[in-house]
């Protein structure tokens, strides 16, 4: 954080000397040694304690990627008296945190007198920020079910939601790097047509998920390929002027073996080992 | 040219040319400002499209000089020159008059391709944003069909648990879909990329007509009686459907287009389905004129079931990182703080009156609600919201037999009136957040509805909240 300060030519900004300041501050806030001494002045413990349990938060963050956090519906005429129950689902592309998506739960059966206890508490789906190419709604239908007084079986499971919702948005980043990366092995997207080597013009998702990819190449021919859940390539179709050009699917696969059994990033490799020779 | 036309359930191929004195040809350009006119012409005589908007250019043999005298608008000799013409044109100060009649009795007198008239009609669609009126739909996977005791197949159901997101191929789309479209009316299919949005646009333009020759096409033929333009839009990494109102020409009543609008709707998730994996599509209640408004609450964006004041959960440009050491400041909190202050030091510096800190106050309640949401040059705007209120009246007393006109009552202890509640203007939510901040409404009571957060246009209101909440698609 400090380096390019120091090796840029302007002064530091006051905002950049801020904010350098604030996180060495709350990196001492909590070390053991300042606690010691601060344990006579509680306005300064109180701030200490504040920085320390956003530490925890954070931690938890980093290392469990789904946490819960409480929140409160402005709405006045909200169920449950506003209480809202939020998901945080963490996120990471090309080593960076991305904004989290956020699932918020309401209790809309909270004071239904007619449901058996338990019931009552069950949570529905009230607001998110989930991308619409992500199966919210099937996975919320299988895990949060709304209650059914004559059905008993019914159980709701925030854990398997949780799960289900964070294995699809992380397969979604995944598939969307996957195709970055597939880009950027055959020198497409900085501009310039480049390609020359693998002959590629295009390659793009072709779908709201990012499943299927499509490729072009500069004489004409055009391909599919689908990625599987694992990052594998599930299938590839290539076809050129005269139908469908199984030498040119293989090609692209470099003889890794059959399509199925090959992850996508072996193909990156293997594009962006050719693309530099 | 064949002479004779046979009934064919082809489709209308784009190379089709319709006489230019038609009414639809007259009807679609005439609407075009001058300078759209000729950016249209010189897009027919690009490169790329100059085979299906080849222009009446000069036969090769350059003798016959005495026909060219009474010719008003003397044929080019190649496409070029004819570009050069038109650029000189873009520069050139005139009337509209001049242009639309060079194209119709000059340069395309041969006939204006449905190609051609494609391209005219989106140019109108980018020169006027909010000429159509869109409404959105969901496209959501259907139950595999099931058959019960008697062998009768059970209609299909909609598949609440299915975790596949229905995938758009546009070639095939367009393919199923002429299967679809029954053999008595004609449509030409153009599909485009929107010049700015995030869209791809599907133009299909229909007469009632068997044939596809040029003969279904002449000036007293059906296209003047009744032809239709509908646009469908399908926003990039989202699995909704946007569906205009048709338009058309000549005296179609309005049956007739709904008709239509109701054949596609049943036709496109025929269309959109694939082998053992059927879709449908749901209403929103979503219609607006605003593209942008529609792609902003139903695109692929995070905000879709996040409106209203949630919406800063979804905005991307807060740093929100786990990495970060710092303590987060809470939104609004820097603003909450600076009046708590004002409110603990007014005594001694008597700086803000009362009038400033409820002016104040009103403003934070109003991004509270709204968020970054509803703001008047946002351009993401629906101009019409329908609501039905559902509530009981509460009755005060002694005015309980008072309104009973249109009121349908609903029992002895509830009366609920008949209300219904129609917001009109450019921006509807950015219009009740600025009442908001200006303490006409009171933000703290205003019911969720009011902040636009649930994402439609149509609904009713029971026990204060929007039901079905179809916004969230949950």
């Amino acid at each position: 954080m400090s380096s390019p300060l120091r090796t840029s030519p302007q002064p530091p900004t006051l905002d950049d000397e801020i904010s350098a300041l604030q996180s060495k501050t709350s990196t001492l806030l909590t070390s053991p040694s300042t606690l010691a001494l601060l344990s006579s002045d509680p306005k300064l413990t109180s701030q200490s304690s504040l920085h320390q349990s956003h530490h925890l938060q954070t931690l938890y963050r980093t290392c469990a990627t789904l946490t819960l956090f409480r929140a409160q519906d402005p709405d006045p005429n909200a169920v449950d008296a506003g209480s809202i129950l939020g998901l945080r689902i963490e996120v990471v592309s090309r080593a960076k945190f991305l904004r989290p998506y956020y699932v918020l739960f309401n209790r809309p059966w909270a004071s239904s007198s007619s449901l058996p206890g338990p019931q009552r508490k069950w949570l529905r789906v009230h607001r998110h920020t989930v991308p619409s190419c992500i199966p919210l709604s099937g996975l919320a239908a299988r895990y949060l079910p709304s209650p059914d007084k004559d059905d008993t079986r019914r159980k709701q499971d925030l854990g398997k939601f949780a799960r289900g919702v964070r294995r699809e948005v992380v397969r979604y980043h995944a598939r969307l790097g996957t195709v970055a990366d597939l880009r950027k092995a055959a020198g497409l997207g900085r501009g310039g047509d480049g390609g020359d080597k693998s002959g590629l013009v295009d390659i793009s998702p072709a779908d709201a998920e990012v499943r299927h990819v499509s490729v072009e190449w500069g004489d004409g021919r055009t391909g599919r390929l689908v990625i599987g859940d694992d990052g594998e390539v599930e299938k590839l179709v290539v076809v050129g002027e005269n139908g469908r050009d199984r030498e040119a699917g293989r090609e692209l696969l470099g003889g890794l073996g059959l399509a199925g059994t090959v992850k996508a990033e072996e193909v990156v490799r293997r594009l962006a080992g050719t693309g530099g020779a | 040219m064949s002479r004779i036309s046979v009934p064919t359930t082809a489709p209308l191929p784009s190379s089709l040319r319709v006489n230019p004195s038609s009414t639809t040809v007259t009807k679609i350009l005439s609407r075009l400002s001058r300078a759209s006119l000729i950016s249209v012409a010189l897009d027919w005589l690009d490169e790329d499209n100059l085979s299906l908007a080849t222009p009446y250019l000069r036969p090769d043999q350059d003798d016959d000089e005495e026909e060219d005298d009474g010719d008003f608008y003397p044929p080019a000799s190649s496409p070029e020159e004819l570009r050069e013409e038109y650029l000189s044109l873009q520069n050139r100060k005139g009337s509209k008059r001049d242009v639309l009649d060079r194209i119709t009795t000059g340069d395309w007198r041969h006939g204006v391709s449905l190609y051609q008239l494609a391209i005219a009609d989106l140019q109108y669609l980018y020169d006027h944003p909010t000429s159509q009126k869109w409404s959105a739909y969901n496209i959501v996977p259907l139950k595999a069909p099931t058959e019960d005791d008697d062998g009768e197949v059970q209609p299909l159901e909609a598949d609440k648990t299915s975790l596949t997101i229905p995938r758009f191929h546009p070639s095939l789309f367009l393919k199923s879909l002429q299967a679809q479209i029954l053999p008595d009316i004609k449509a030409h299919y153009n599909l485009d990329r929107h010049k700015t949005l995030p869209l791809l646009i599907l133009r299909i333009f229909v007469i009632d007509s068997p044939y596809n020759t040029p003969l279904s096409l002449s000036s007293n033929g059906k296209m003047d009686t009744g032809s239709k333009t509908i646009l469908i839009a399908f926003p990039d990494g989202s699995p909704n459907i946007f569906i205009s109102k048709p338009t058309s020409t000549g005296p179609t009543g309005a049956s007739e287009s709904k008709s239509l609008r109701a054949l596609l709707v049943e036709g496109i998730p025929k269309a959109l389905s694939l082998p053992r994996q059927r879709v449908t599509l749901q209403s929103t209640s979503l219609t607006t004129r605003n593209l942008e408004g529609l792609l902003d609450r139903r695109g692929a964006t995070r905000g879709n079931a996040a409106g209203g004041g949630w919406s800063i959960y979804a905005d991307e440009k807060v740093k929100e990182s786990p990495l970060s050491t710092v303590l987060p400041s809470p939104p609004l909190s820097d603003a909450a703080e600076e009046e708590e202050q004002g409110n603990g030091d007014k005594k001694r510096r008597e700086r803000p009156t009362v009038e400033e800190r409820v002016n104040k106050r009103a403003k934070l309640v109003a991004q509270a609600r709204f968020g970054d949401t509803a703001r008047v040059g946002d351009g993401k705007g629906v101009e019409r919201v329908d609501l039905v209120m559902e509530d009981p009246f509460e009755i005060g007393g002694d005015d309980a037999d008072r309104m009973d006109i249109e009121g349908e009552d609903d029992g002895e202890e509830a009366f609920r009136p008949n209300v219904r509640l129609t917001f009109h203007g450019s921006h509807v939510f950015a219009g009740i957040r600025q009442l908001v901040e200006c303490g006409v409404i009171d933000g703290e009571k205003m019911p969720g509805w009011m902040t636009g957060e649930e994402g439609v246009t149509i609904g009713a209101v029971r026990n204060g909240r929007i039901r079905g909440h179809k916004g969230s698609g949950l």
